[in-house]
């Protein structure tokens, strides 16, 4: 009964005026990030955490977490027209997409993208409201070792399920950690890892990180493109904004599974939006009578997809509000968000502040009506941005992002950091080293020191506590399987095939 | 190839780090485990990474060959100009930090975006001007004076 109060008054606090405009804005800028190629949700964030101190906390997080799921909206927009998915997790949207504008159909296209994603968004945030109050109090129970050991698994799930290689996506993971243990050490009062260098004491500051690595380092991918000349014909908005019939009929069964799948897939760490719409198109195509039309402007490739994408936003909002543990990249910067406002995701959140979780859930609800509006009867103002050149896109996101970095401390440190953290983006990307693991463990860095060693103070300095309990061993079995998994896989398919032989 | 030098450069960085580690000075009170514990973790987990890098390279050099074709593609010399763009685009931009603060935001933004426009939007001479100049003191307005951001003014009175 309390928690239903508080879910209703949370509806008082999102539709303040002051909330819903600052959830327009959210989502209106969201949208335009999500059209606009080379620059995403979590450097988006990131840029605008300097611009928003001093605002009251409960108005920021609502804009950004808009900026987060508004995104996924625009970066259909982009895939549709231009082949070119606006935001990574657009990627599947942007074969079918495009097909279906080159045969007039981009009308279609956008109406269904927006649809799914109205419709599979909801759903999630539904999911998000329905599982919040019984995992918060789950996770009330949890000790420093038991949030050791979840983080360790949140680690080693990401590690090994973005990218190519899971050596390499622990290497990015322990690169971030490295990057956390620079400054003063919390308990101690020792310096480390500084280099003489006086601003390092306070650590290097995750905004910069995040800046250099998707703004930056996306703006070198972008130049090289352009000196290469690649890029396809700019479609036209052809076609009734709508569905017809038919069309209506064939989407409404891939838009809930999608939106089943992109839930689930968001809840767990390490997966995402992106693997969450290749799953989403993969069962499409598997349950189609018509897999050969997939490639070549099926809507079910589009409505799918898309709406897996959507819904995996609410998803992922599940174990950052809960536990207080970010499954990815961009949750990971909305984690950096929360804690730069100095608040602290988490169980204890629902109890001290239910106001401002329930405000931001709900202002979700809102956020997807008016995205439903701005990418539908008004997403023609969006698509000129489209006619931006990009010679001069990129420049000036270097320049936007220069204010955002230096706006935190004044300090030309920061602006070197972002240019250096450009190039290591832009080499990590040729030689397939993912960086969404180094940006979570960044974050979760200082956390997951401080609770190893208050879980080794209690236990008196002995290894034991993290086996010590029911949930710490699960998380450290299922750590261990998460690093062994790719190992292990192409074993046993071998040892399949080998059975199928005999 | 590139895989083997991610290797070398693992375990050197790991080198550094324990190394940096051990010289952190420690003074033991009230906790069992000070500030060196969890850096030591990390060096042994950068050579779990190293060690899962080389399994993985052991793995791929076993498996068959798909296509001759693809190996003889690899040692032909790649295009390498487009990384010079990207290199002269790293320097453009280190210049513009540089002139950050002598100049001021206004002068050194609207300078290098003029600079980059004029090279990757070639040809749309008055555009590339006009957007450099307009954004560069346009925004410098809007976040100073609006928005209370603090950014340098340099050589300009304002």
């Amino acid at each position: 009964m309390e928690t239903f109060n508080h879910i209703l008054n949370g509806f008082a606090v999102s539709t303040m005026p002051i909330n819903l405009w600052y959830t327009f804005l959210g989502v209106f800028l969201g949208t335009i990030i999500g059209v606009l190629p080379g620059i995403g949700p979590s450097a988006g964030i990131a840029l605008l955490i300097p611009v928003t101190f001093g605002m009251n906390p409960t108005s920021a997080l609502i804009m950004m977490c808009g900026i987060y799921y508004g995104t996924k909206y625009g970066g259909s927009t982009t895939a549709i027209l231009i082949r070119t998915p606006g935001e990574a997790a657009s990627v599947m949207t942007s074969i079918d997409g495009y097909e279906m504008a080159k045969k007039g159909r981009a009308g279609a296209a956008l109406a269904v993208s927006a649809i799914g994603s109205f419709i599979a968004g909801t759903l999630g945030v539904i999911g998000l409201t329905v599982f919040a109050v019984p995992l918060s109090s789950m996770a009330l129970k949890f000790g420093p070792a038991e949030y050791f050991t979840l983080m360790l698994f949140a680690m080693t799930a990401v590690s090994t399920l973005t990218g190519k290689s899971a050596a390499k996506g622990l290497l990015a993971t322990i690169l971030g950690l490295m990057i956390a243990t620079i400054g003063i050490d919390l308990q101690s009062g020792q310096a480390r890892f500084t280099m003489g260098v006086a601003e390092f004491q306070d650590g290097v500051g995750f905004v910069v990180v995040v800046v250099g690595l998707f703004a930056v380092a996306e703006v070198f991918r972008g130049l090289e493109d352009i000196y290469k000349g690649t890029g396809a014909a700019t479609m036209k908005i052809t076609g009734k904004l709508w569905l017809t019939k038919e069309e209506w009929t064939r989407s409404i069964g891939p838009i809930w599974r999608g939106g089943v799948i992109g839930f689930i897939i968001g809840v767990l760490p390490g997966a995402g939006g992106t693997i969450a719409s290749i799953m989403s198109y993969t069962t499409e195509k598997r349950l189609s009578k018509n897999p050969a039309e997939f490639g070549h402007g099926a809507i079910e490739g589009v409505a799918g997809p898309e709406s897996a994408n959507n819904s995996d936003t609410a998803g992922a909002m599940v174990p950052l509000l809960t536990l207080g543990i970010p499954g990815g990249g961009a949750t990971a910067v909305l984690m950096g968000a929360f804690i730069m406002y100095g608040i602290q995701p988490g169980p204890l959140l629902f109890q001290n502040r239910p106001d401002l979780v329930w405000g931001l859930i709900n202002s979700m609800y809102i956020g997807n009506v008016m995205l439903l509006i701005l990418n539908l009867p008004l997403i023609g103002i969006f698509v000129q941005l489209l006619k931006i050149p990009s010679g001069i896109l990129y420049p000036l996101i270097i320049a936007i992002s220069v204010i955002g970095a230096y706006a935190i401390n004044g300090s030309m440190t920061d602006l070197y950091l972002i240019l250096l953290f450009g190039v290591v983006g832009y080499v990590f990307d040729k030689i397939d080293i993912p960086v969404a693991p180094l940006v979570l463990s960044l974050v979760l860095g200082g956390m997951m020191e401080q609770s190893f060693r208050q879980a080794m103070t209690i236990s008196g300095a002995s290894p034991k506590i993290f086996f010590g309990s029911a949930i710490t061993i699960t998380l450290v079995v299922m750590s261990v399987i998460s690093i062994l998994l790719p190992f292990i896989l192409p074993m046993l398919k071998k040892y399949k095939e080998d059975g199928k032989d005999e | 190839m590139t895989d083997r030098i991610i290797f070398v450069g693992i375990l050197v960085l790991a080198g550094i780090y324990f190394w940096a580690t051990s010289q952190i000075p420690t003074l033991e009170i009230g906790d069992p485990l000070g500030p060196k514990a969890f850096p030591r973790l990390l060096g042994v987990g950068l050579l779990i990474a190293a060690a899962m890098l080389l399994a993985e390279m052991i793995k791929e050099s076993k498996a068959p060959k798909e296509q001759p074709g693809e190996e003889t593609a690899a040692t032909e010399p790649q295009d390498t100009s487009s990384y010079k763009i990207v290199a002269g685009a790293v320097v453009v931009t280190g210049t513009y930090f540089a002139l950050f603060e002598p100049l001021g935001y206004a002068v050194s933004t609207s300078l290098f975006l003029l600079v980059m426009t004029s090279y990757f939007h070639k040809g749309k001479t008055w555009t590339n001007v006009l957007t450099s100049l307009l954004y560069g003191f346009l925004s410098y307005y809007a976040f100073t004076k609006l928005l209370g951001v603090n950014l340098p003014s340099g050589i300009l009175p304002f």
